[in-house]
Order: structure tokens, then sequence, then C-alpha cells
């Protein structure tokens, strides 16, 4: 069966830098795959090429079998890839309600024909996505709080719903938790197995908490220096001197 | 004449002074606020409205330009009011869509003292474009009678005195700008809150790079964001010629007082606009009846209070600040 992401040799130099050196990383359908490594890895490079935010210098990206390297950004999310941010990405002046519907729309129309004059409401399907959405996340009851208002961990549970709202296959994600409270990073990561199990969601996941990484992932894949040292399930991962050698400085995990 | 009704006289002169003010502004203020683009040709464009209106409206003799030169004495197509009401937004649409993709585009990234000379320096271009070929000396725009008057239908009258409590005779014609006026404001305000057009220029005003990433190919937008500021530039190029002189000038010496009402309305804001180009209208009124040689004094003293107590504007928001 093919994969429902690939790279292929993939590389990035930035100048004399090689940001991402030769990956060739797989992820299968129904898959949940971390990607984890110390700073500087690139991590943030990886995910910023699938969503082709950044140009390869070579190498091929496949998704569904075929190559996205010549697309738009915005034409990966219409074929299902979708990305919950590293930075808090939510549009704090509108409200709960609009920023799902805003991230549903561009999903279904993001091309932007004629038919963008019609009411919002009058396109129920994007309507019923946006709710469905918020009711997955738990923000339905806010719906209509102007997102700046929401508490920090509420906002990143809008993010997730942002990226869950254009109904993607594929979903990355770049450190949900960072810069959470210890209660919020537990209800988001309940918020991510949830997310797991209701929408069967295939996802990546670039985190430094090693706890979430090694709970909720299916495979784990150690970047170092733009290359893949290793990957494995997290059992293997753990027990692997490589990673902790490069990863952690040789502690034990 | 009572004291009331000079009030009413100078509210209602203030508000068809202002209307002018507004329907720039809101043009004006959504291509700065969602584009970030700094458009000082959006007098050209009310220049290009005003004549526009004019030779499709009327008939006008020519006394000088090149134009006269080449042996036109006359030119218009004599077409009414109504047809230019219709046809110079259209036309002036199409104007700001080529502006957008020609001028503008290319500058979006660019610093806004590029976007400023780039956009001033066309400003003027056309500007003297229009001195070339029609002269410099003022042409006649007459208020129109009647619209609409076809076969056996007179039409509706426009123009003339109408009768009002309190202030009795006024020129209809000024109610009419400010009739209009409201509508296509109010027009604009329902696009923008509650059309998916709307919703992706509220966000992309915020976070246009985050627009994109989610998936929206947003340059479609932003033109036809170009395009309504243009087109609102026409009509009011069109309703304020009959009450204003029509020289090439008439662009830039309008583009300062819209400016203005931009900055103290609050970049970006459509309601912002509205409530800077009554303040402006509503001064200017004011002081032309009561201190006639104050009346350009008093924008600037306006701007500059507004400027020095909310630097971001009436209704404008901080953060958005371009």
């Amino acid at each position: 069966m093919t994969p429902l992401l690939e790279t292929e040799n993939l590389v990035k130099e930035f100048g004399g830098l090689v940001a991402t050196d030769d990956v060739n990383l797989t992820v299968e359908e129904d898959e949940r795959v971390s990607i984890i490594g110390p700073n500087g890895a690139g991590k943030s490079t990886l995910i910023n090429l699938i969503t082709r935010r950044l140009d390869p210098t070579s190498g091929d990206i496949r998704f569904k079998g075929e190559s996205i390297v010549n697309l738009e950004p915005h034409e990966v999310v219409q074929r299902g890839v979708s990305k919950s941010f590293q930075t808090a990405s939510i549009f704090p002046d509108l409200t709960v309600r609009e920023n799902a519907e805003i991230a549903a729309l561009a999903a279904e129309r993001g091309a932007f024909g004629f038919e963008f004059l019609k009411h919002r409401d009058s396109l129920t399907d994007v309507h019923d996505v946006a709710r469905n959405t918020l009711d997955s996340v738990g923000l339905l009851d806010r719906a209509n709080t102007v997102a700046t208002d929401l508490p920090y961990g509420d906002k990143r549970r809008l993010e997730i719903g942002i990226a869950l709202a254009s109904e993607p296959d594929l979903l990355l994600m770049d450190e949900p938790t960072a810069g959470m409270s210890p209660e919020e990073t537990k209800s988001t990561v309940e918020l991510i197995e949830q997310v797991k199990r209701d929408h069967g969601l295939t996802f990546v996941l670039v985190e430094h908490d090693m706890e979430i990484v090694f709970s909720i992932s299916d495979r784990i894949v150690v970047l170092s220096r733009g290359g893949i040292i290793a990957e494995g399930t997290p059992d293997e991962i753990r027990g692997n001197e490589d990673v902790q050698e490069a990863y952690l400085g040789g502690v034990e995990i | 004449m009572s004291v009331l009704s000079d009030i009413v006289v100078i509210l209602l002169n203030g508000l068809q002074q202002g209307a002018i003010y507004v329907l720039l502004a809101v043009g004006l203020s959504i291509i700065l606020g969602t584009l970030k683009f700094v458009n000082f040709a959006h007098g050209a464009l009310y220049l290009i409205g005003t004549y526009a209106g004019l030779f499709v409206a009327l008939n006008v003799p020519l006394s000088n330009g090149k134009l006269y030169e080449w042996g036109l004495t006359t030119l218009g197509l004599e077409w009414g009011f109504f047809a230019a009401l219709v046809m110079v937004p259209l036309l002036v649409f199409v104007v700001g869509l080529l502006m957008e993709r020609f001028v503008a585009r290319p500058f979006y990234d660019r610093p806004d003292t590029d976007q400023i000379l780039v956009t001033f320096g066309l400003a003027i271009v056309v500007q003297e474009l229009f001195r070339i070929l029609f002269g410099s000396n003022s042409l006649p725009f007459d208020q129109p009678e009647r619209i609409l008057s076809f076969g056996s239908f007179a039409g509706i009258p426009v123009s003339g005195p109408v009768a009002l409590p309190i202030v009795g005779n006024f020129p209809q014609w000024r109610l009419w700008v400010i009739g209009i006026t409201a509508v296509l404001v109010a027009l604009v305000y329902l696009l923008v809150e509650y059309t998916d057009f709307g919703l992706v220029v509220r966000a992309g005003t915020r976070d246009a790079e985050m627009v994109r990433l989610l998936g929206i190919k947003i340059t479609r937008p932003y033109i036809v964001v170009f395009g309504i500021g243009a087109a609102l530039a026409g009509v009011a190029g069109v309703v304020g010629g009959p009450l204003n002189v029509v020289n090439p000038t008439i662009g830039t010496n309008i583009l300062v007082p819209a400016f203005l009402t931009v900055v103290i309305g609050g970049v970006g804001s459509i309601a912002g606009a509205v409530v800077g180009g009554i303040v402006f209208g509503l001064t200017t009124a004011a002081l032309v009846s009561l201190a006639p040689a104050w009346s350009q004094v008093g924008l600037y003293a306006i701007a500059a209070i507004v400027l020095l107590t909310r630097p971001q504007g009436l209704l404008g928001d901080e953060e958005v600040a371009p």
C-alpha cells in the first residue's frame, strides 16, 4: 500500500548549512509519528518543507503517492495536509466560530471562485464542519467568544480545532503543548488522544516533552543535524544508544 | 433664519461634505488595513471618477487642452446622471484592478516610502494627462435635474430646492449624496461582516500569512478589495463632481483630507472612516459658515488633537496599524 506521506532523499540547504540532510521519511495511514531531536536538528524545517512553506533543494515529497513539491501551500492544504502551529496562531479579533469557519472554508474553496459572495450561513457544509470541529475540541459553548478572550489552554485547543476544521488526512502538530501549564498540557494530550480515537487521524507530532511523545506515538523518528539517526517504536527508541548520545547527551531516558 | 435652522443647515452640509470624505476614506482604509498598501493614487481614482461621470452624464464644451486643439469642441455621451452613477463605479473598479495588478502588487513587500513614491508619481502622471487632454481650466458639472427619465416617465427630481422642516428650502442634491453614500457604505459593511469574502479579508487584515497557510489563495480577495475601494472613490467623484469645481488638480487636493479621515478614524475600520468623515465634514461646514478663513485649518487642528490623544485613531485598533 502507498504510504500517506513519503519524502525521498529530501535535502534543504540554507547557504552552506544543510538543514535537512537526505531525509527519507514514511508515514503510513492511521499512524502516529513523532519527530524528536535536539534544537537545530531540522524538525521545523522538515515540517515547513512538507507544508510547502520552504522549497527543497533536492528530493521529492509525495502525499497519497503524488508529488507535492510543485504545489502552492494552499493547494497542499486542499490535498489534505493541515498544520497546527508552533506559535499561537489564531485570529484574535474573530470569534471562535469564525476561526473554525475560515479554516473549513479554506479547505473547501480556498481558491476563491465567485461563490464567495454568498452569505456564510448559506453554505451549510462549512457551517457544519466548523460546528462539529468546535464540538470535538470542546469549544462549542464558547463559539461566540472573541478568540483573544479565551484562556491560554483554550487558545491552543482552538488552534488544534482550526487544523481539524480543514478535515485533514494528515495533521502536522508543531509543539502543541509549548508554553502550557502542566494541567493545560494534560488536557491537550487528552484532546490529542481523543482526536486520535474519534477521527482516526494520522498525525506527525514535533514535541519536546518526552512523556507526551512516548505515550501517544506509534513510531518515533529521531533527527540530528538534519538527518534521521534512528526510528522505531517508543520501546526501541528508549533503548537506542545513538539517540541517547545525540539527543540526550548520554543521559538515560 | 433662526439659530436652530443655521445649526441644522450646518449639520446637513457637514454630512454631505463628510459623505465625500467617507466614500474616499472607506476605500483607502480597507486597502491600507488589509493590504498594508499606502495608495497616494487614490485621489487619481476620484479624478477619473469625476471626469468620467461628467462625460457620461453630460455633453461638455471644451475650451482648451489637446482634445480642443484637435478640433473637439464638446465631449460627452449625454446619457444622463443615472447612467454615470452605474457605469463610472464599474469603470473605476476596473481601473482599480489594473492598478492593483500592475502598480500595487509589485510593491506589497516594499517599504511604505516606496509605495508612496510610486503611487504619488502615478497620481501626478494621471493629473498631468488630464491637464494635457482637457486643459487646466475648470469644467462645468451641472447638477442633474432628474434621474431615470425616459419615455413618458419624467424621472425622479434630484436637483433644486426641497422644503424641509425647520430649515425651509434646502438643495435636494446634497441629500441624495448623503443617501447614496449611506447605502453604499452599508453594503460594503455587510460585505465585510457577513460574507466569506469579508471573513477572509478581516482575517487577512490581522495575519495574511496564516490565511495563506490555511489554504486560501488570498490574492483574489485582495484584488477585489482594491477594486471596491477604487469604485467607491469613483462614486465620490460622480456624486461630488456637481458640488465642487472640476479640474485636474481635484485628485491631489482631496488626497490629504481623505488620508486624514482614515488616520483619525482608525486604519482598517469602516466605522472609523465613517466617523472620521462625518467629523471632518461637520468641522468644515461649521467653519465655512462661521469663520470661513479658518475652514482649512480646522481639519489639521482636529487631526492633530486626535493623533495626540489617540494615535491609533478614534475607532482604530493599535495592533493593526500598518
